[in-house]
């Protein structure tokens, strides 16, 4: 957009005289140091760590080429089977919880968005949850479904009389107070965002809609829904971001069980890394599982880019 | 608040007539905001009772023996400190948060006002990292707090996250936004480049850099993964870590379990409280201009 003024600005720089200010760099530095070293090289070094066998206790690391990748690929290998098996396990929690979060958040959002009483009450309720950490919100919930006495067991004993539900010991069915305890967790995050960009829908467009006669209904699938589209794009891929990275729900409300089947990936790379002392077994996965992240990534980095363009 | 001012001219000529229809919406509220709290409900219902009733059967919806016990004990346990816990995630998310502005402020700052070889080329290079899943640096970045013996030390909570991008990228768009008459009337008046970042564009730029910096101590504050595995001393661990070797010790003893997750939660609602206005104003702005 200012690409002519650049180039009015820029010529009189381009003389051999004038030299190129230091300034510039310097202001930059301190940032591009801490960023070599914290993010750059990690990347570098990581990939180094894959490639040899690395054994903390251990003086020699031998280069080992490509074997961890190689073992995830072989099915006979425990890495193999546990490195899927927590990966499919993660994918699922994202294919379930995505539609949940990014629904919810916004029919949570329409409802709010209009005038209603105690408005600010429920906002504040609806929010509130999302600023607990992630271990505290867990504690919670494993306590909400405790097999014995939590208290969805108390309603379903005591209100529907009927046996408790071990929810967290029974396969599949631990899913559910993950899911659940996401859900009310992270619901207040997307419902601000729908909420600024229902502010931003120009309410002349209901009025003409109403005028025509069309249905509350009819107004939100024929002018809501569409003009949402760039902010429910943002929040589907930032929140399969959010899900595809899930630890601490999992961790602390099963720790993974039962027999693994609500362990996630990220767990299962901590394990094998931290637990097992496999260092490079470890990092060779978080490539693996980072490629398949980058996809969603740059997703998300198409939708950030418009910004950039747009300030420039 | 700037979203809800066109609703109010709308809806405020024609609440009497909207009244009935607004109520099945508030009923539906209503009811959502129960399920929403009856966690939180449960949660300091359990706390004040004492061991015994938190497993009494049939379950008592209010508590019959309420106590402050479970605080009182949780608050003296040998097995951690929470006030300790609370004092380290304060201190590590104050100073993650000092130094992330500090750094993103230098970096935006020639990013968005000044011409010079490399910008655009340095830009997109530190952008493409918010590329990189976490995770990938991971072991990495551990095995290298091993070797600087950071392991433990407060260093290896704040200094890896500094040179975060996506601060100078939000500072870099609002600075960008700034008019440029600005900073150069203060170059006619004889101002550095120093002098005008000082006085120009840092007071402009107040709400970017609140927004900015309650993102980085919440971030700081909620984080869990990391240091999880770098501070294994119970001295030196942050709230939501230590409150889980809390859960792992009282596994079966929900009350004082409920206490230090009640307890855990307070200073989040202070700082909601106070910060609220901007957070839910920075939250609604963040790479959301449509």
């Amino acid at each position: 957009m200012t690409s002519t003024s650049d180039q009015v600005a820029r010529q009189p720089r381009q003389r051999p005289a004038q030299r190129v200010s230091l300034v510039p760099y310097l202001y930059l530095l301190p940032h591009a140091i801490l960023f070599l070293l914290f993010v750059v090289y990690p990347v570098g070094y990581g990939l180094y760590v894959s490639f040899h066998r690395w054994d903390l206790l251990q003086e020699t690391r031998p280069f080992v080429g490509v074997e961890y990748y190689r073992n995830l690929f072989d099915p006979s290998t425990p890495q193999s089977q546990f490195f899927w098996q927590t990966l499919k396990n993660t994918l699922f929690f994202t294919v379930v919880s995505v539609p949940l979060l990014v629904i919810s958040s916004l029919g949570l959002a329409v409802l709010l968005h209009r005038p209603i009483f105690g408005r600010a009450f429920f906002r504040a309720v609806f929010f509130l949850p999302g600023i607990l950490t992630v271990s505290v919100m867990g504690i919670l919930w494993r306590w909400m479904f405790d097999n014995q006495i939590g208290l969805v067991n108390a309603v379903i004993t005591q209100f529907f009389h009927r046996q408790p539900i071990p929810f967290l010991s029974t396969e599949w069915l631990a899913w559910i107070p993950i899911v659940v305890g996401t859900v009310w967790w992270t619901i207040g995050f997307n419902m601000t965002l729908y909420l600024a960009a229902l502010g931003n829908i120009s309410e002349s467009l209901y009025e003409a809609a109403s005028l025509d006669g069309a249905t509350a209904w009819q107004q939100f699938r024929g002018i809501t829904l569409p003009l949402l589209t760039p902010q429910t794009l943002f929040v589907v891929v930032t929140t399969a971001l959010a899900s595809l990275q899930l630890y601490g729900q999992s961790l602390v409300i099963t720790n993974g069980g039962p027999t693994r089947t609500t362990q996630s990936v990220i767990q299962y790379i901590t394990e094998e890394g931290f637990s097992n002392n496999q260092a490079a077994s470890a990092t060779a996965m978080a490539f693996v599982f980072g490629v398949i992240m980058l996809i969603f990534t740059a997703a998300q980095f198409r939708i950030m880019a418009r910004d950039v363009q747009g300030g420039n | 608040m700037a979203l809800a001012a066109p609703n109010l001219n709308r809806h405020g000529q024609s609440r009497s007539r909207r009244l009935p229809r607004d109520i099945p919406r508030f009923v539906v509220l209503c009811i959502l905001a129960i399920l929403f709290l009856a966690p939180v409900y449960w949660m300091i219902s359990t706390s004040l009772k004492p061991e015994a009733d938190t497993i009494a059967q049939p379950v008592q919806w209010i508590p019959a023996h309420p106590t402050l016990s479970n605080y009182q004990e949780v608050l003296n346990s040998p097995d951690g400190d929470i006030l300790r816990w609370t004092w380290n995630s304060l201190y590590v998310a104050a100073l993650f948060t000092v130094l992330h502005l500090i750094i993103c402020v230098l970096t935006a700052y020639p990013l968005a006002r000044m011409r010079f070889p490399g910008r655009n080329g340095w830009f997109w290079f530190i952008l493409s990292s918010l590329m990189i899943p976490g995770i990938v640096t991971l072991v990495p970045t551990y095995l290298m707090m091993i070797q600087f013996n950071w392991i433990n030390s407060y260093n290896s909570l704040i200094w890896p996250g500094i040179p975060g991008v996506f601060g100078v990228f939000l500072l870099r768009q609002f600075f960008a936004g700034i008019p440029r008459e600005l900073e150069e009337a203060a170059h006619l008046d004889g101002a550095n480049s120093w002098q005008v970042l000082w006085n120009v564009i840092l007071p402009l730029a107040v709400p970017a850099l609140v927004t900015l910096g309650v993102f980085a101590f919440m971030g700081s504050w909620n984080n869990f993964l990391w240091p999880s595995f770098v501070v294994t001393d119970p001295e030196k661990m942050t709230l939501p870590v230590g409150i889980t070797t809390f859960s792992q010790r009282y596994v079966t003893d929900y009350g004082k379990l409920m206490a230090s997750t009640a307890l855990a939660a307070v200073p989040v609602l202070i700082a909601y409280l106070v910060a609220q206005r901007y957070l839910v104003a920075g939250l609604a702005t963040s790479g959301m201009k449509e």
